[in-house]
């Protein structure tokens, strides 16, 4: 094969991991910033139910043998509701307490949700399997049926959520509480409604990108700490809240590791995101799609 | 505020039950031998229990709490004229030495622990620092060879030193395969110490490096770009190594990527834990690494197995690091009863040779056969290859 075939099988090959990695880097970001958007919180702990959607996805495969499609619909419904009770139990009540007690809440609870993980389902690494584990091979560029549907799933999840925010009306009162909250409370917004349902949609977001993520990966307790990790890097990229910016920041992100890990050395690959990260401060220090300033 | 303390009344009440309750049965457990004198030491242990490691902190805490419950219920350890059970002191390190050093403090001062494990080459260079100073020993679960270079006075090193390893696991991947390796090891400290021998070692024998890529085995979503590299150099062999569960996964992700070629697996990595994570052991087929622990062939490793299935479950068997630690709790307590003291280091260390002597290899796994000068356990370590979708076992050099 000459060189040149081979130099762009490899860049083609890089590009589809690249975007693979965004797919679930911009998935998990989409949680946090939305949260952040309505209520300026960093959620610290999207990463941890991030992980206890991939437990329950396993869980329902495992021990009630759905199948892998039912078993994720029913961890995101189980998520959407384990984020509402989190707002309605752990944040609602801080609300008007100084900021950083809702801060201090997140980190508590992101400590809680991986010890429960350890002691419901023990430190064991676990495989979720997917019956999607054929290898596709198209001009010389191999991806299995999982990262292809990584890929897809990702798109489809984006497009239906700018739907629901922008074509249905509770979608709006979501949008239009993080556009402007006095002008939505003027307009007659119930702010503890909109939070809660904030809060649940984010949860189901973390279950299925989790789900979706998990059978390339593993499913162990602190399994959410390395992509929340990269999901806060993003939304700082992308603009704190914005949701184009999560989803921009997360395919520049993983993009930029897989091209970088290749042409640069994988050492580095982090401290090339990190340097991209500064770059884009520096040019716009409020991140890609910062929303206009209050 | 009134309410608070009224909540606390009851609460601190129920938690002095429980602790005079936890503490009655530890009490009653410890019967009174006639005249002799019965009295419990701590072991300590310092590892992880949190984080990325806590599953390998947890198989190393298993062998120690095996072995400790064994020598209680066979009466505990005679020293002196005393009767001496043994009782767990573990604190959690998150895998950070400088966590170690602090639990290292505290197991002496709170616990007067003489002997505390520690899994991990990090938190043994920290203890290095002070031990000998502060008289305890330290039993490091390591394969680091620096451990022992040192000539620590009070350091044990239990598992095999992983410079047995590079030679013998290229020589065979290079007939069997070719002369094109390309390196995809994990970022961590003893990684880098390992992939540097392990490259000295494959040029010397006349074999190219054709890639470099390591990764952050406990960081990475997915082990897909990494590879993608690696195989970009056309590699007959790739090198990985990290926990076994994240070297399966970059297994099946060269495997994935039609990779046909053999893979040199660092010793941290263990045959038996990547197979449950890949499920189909054809994709194992080539690969060279340390002979699982749980096929270690003598009479004691077969009872160590199977009072550990009775114990975690019929489907699961013990780790390397299980086995060891059972093991070295084993050795240390017959040291202590040889030395006539729990509390002096250097007289218990004295003992380790003679006490290894005198166990068996009918009741103890993977018993060590004695101890070099400078602390080392003398193990018989072998490498397990799959050859036609069967393990072949090769012997591995002897250690100094």
């Amino acid at each position: 094969m000459p060189l040149g075939v081979m130099e762009m099988e490899l860049f083609f090959q890089q590009i589809v991991n690249g975007l693979v990695l965004g797919s679930i880097y911009s998935l998990v970001a989409l949680g946090i910033t939305l949260i952040y958007g309505i209520m300026q919180l960093p959620n610290f702990a999207h990463g941890h139910l991030y992980m206890l959607g991939a437990y329950l996805t396993l869980w329902m495969m495992t021990i009630y043998g759905f199948r892998y499609w039912t078993a994720i619909l029913v961890s995101v419904a189980a998520l959407f509701l384990i984020g509402m009770l989190l707002e309605r139990l752990v944040f609602r009540p801080l609300h008007n307490a100084p900021h950083i007690n809702s801060m201090i809440a997140a980190v508590g609870v992101m400590l809680f949700l991986e010890a429960v993980a350890r002691k419901l389902w023990g430190s064991d690494y676990r495989r979720l399997d997917s019956p999607y584990g054929e290898v596709i091979s198209v001009f010389g560029v191999t991806i299995t049926q999982q990262r292809v549907i990584i890929i897809v799933a990702a798109i489809i999840l984006m497009i239906g959520l700018n739907l629901f925010l922008k074509r249905t009306v509770i979608g709006s009162t979501i949008e239009a509480m993080a556009q402007n909250r006095e002008g939505a409370f003027l307009v007659g917004i119930d702010a503890n409604k909109v939070s809660l349902l904030t809060f649940g949609i984010a949860a189901g977001l973390a279950a299925a990108a989790a789900s979706l993520a998990a059978p390339i990966n593993l499913v162990y307790p602190s399994m959410g700490a390395m992509v929340n990790l990269k999901a806060f890097v993003i939304i700082v990229l992308g603009g704190m809240g914005s949701i184009p910016g999560a989803v921009i920041g997360g395919y520049i992100l993983g993009l930029a590791e897989s091209i970088s890990g290749t042409y640069i050395n994988s050492e580095y690959k982090d401290l090339v995101a990190f340097v991209i990260l500064i770059l884009i401060l520096t040019v716009k220090p409020t991140g890609l799609f910062a929303k206009e300033a209050r | 505020m009134k309410r608070t303390w009224k909540c606390l009344l009851p609460l601190s009440a129920a938690a002095i039950l429980l602790c005079a309750t936890a503490c009655g049965n530890q009490s009653a457990s410890v019967g009174s031998g006639g005249s002799e004198l019965t009295r419990e030491i701590s072991i300590g242990w310092s590892g992880p229990q949190s984080g990325g490691a806590a599953l390998y902190g947890k198989n190393t805490l298993d062998g120690l709490q095996m072995a400790i419950d064994d020598i209680n219920n066979a009466g505990g350890i005679k020293v002196g004229n005393e009767t001496v059970k043994l009782k767990l002191a573990a604190l959690d390190d998150k895998y950070q030495p400088n966590e170690t050093a602090t639990n290292a403090r505290r197991l002496k001062t709170e616990n007067n622990t003489t002997i505390i494990f520690t899994p991990h080459s990090g938190g043994v260079f920290a203890l290095q620092t002070f031990n000998v100073q502060e008289k305890f020993l330290i039993a490091a679960y390591t394969s680091e060879p620096k451990v022992t270079a040192t000539n620590n006075p009070l350091t044990v090193r239990i598992p095999p030193r992983y410079d047995t390893y590079p030679k013998t696991f290229s020589e065979e991947m290079m007939k069997r395969f070719g002369k094109k390796v390309a390196l995809v090891p994990g970022t961590h400290q003893y990684a880098k110490d390992w992939t540097a021998l392990f490259k000295k070692t494959w040029t010397e024998l006349g074999g190219e490096i054709v890639a470099e890529n390591p990764v952050d085995y406990n960081k990475e979503s997915d082990f897909a770009p990494a590879v993608t590299k690696a195989l970009a150099g056309g590699p007959d062999v790739l090198f990985v190594g990290g926990a076994s569960q994240p070297t399966a996964l970059v297994i099946k992700a060269a495997r994935d990527q039609g990779f046909h070629g053999g893979f040199i697996v660092m010793d941290q990595a263990k045959v038996e834990e990547m197979e449950p994570i890949l499920k189909d052991l054809k994709l194992l087929e080539g690969v060279i690494g340390v002979n699982p622990a749980y096929l270690y062939p003598t009479e004691g490793t077969k009872k160590f197995v199977d009072s550990y299935k009775k114990r975690f479950g019929a489907d699961k068997i013990p780790t390397s690091e299980t086995a060891y630690h059972y093991m070295a709790m084993q050795v240390f307590a017959k040291a202590m009863e040889l030395a006539g003291t729990t509390d002096d280091a250097s007289a218990i260390r004295a003992k380790i040779n003679d006490a290894c002597k005198q166990l068996s290899d009918d009741n103890v796994p993977l018993l060590a056969k004695g101890i070099t000068e400078n602390g080392g356990f003398i193990t018989e370590p072998k490498a397990t290859t799959m050859v036609d979708g069967k393990y072949v076992q090769i012997p591995l050099p002897a250690q100094q």
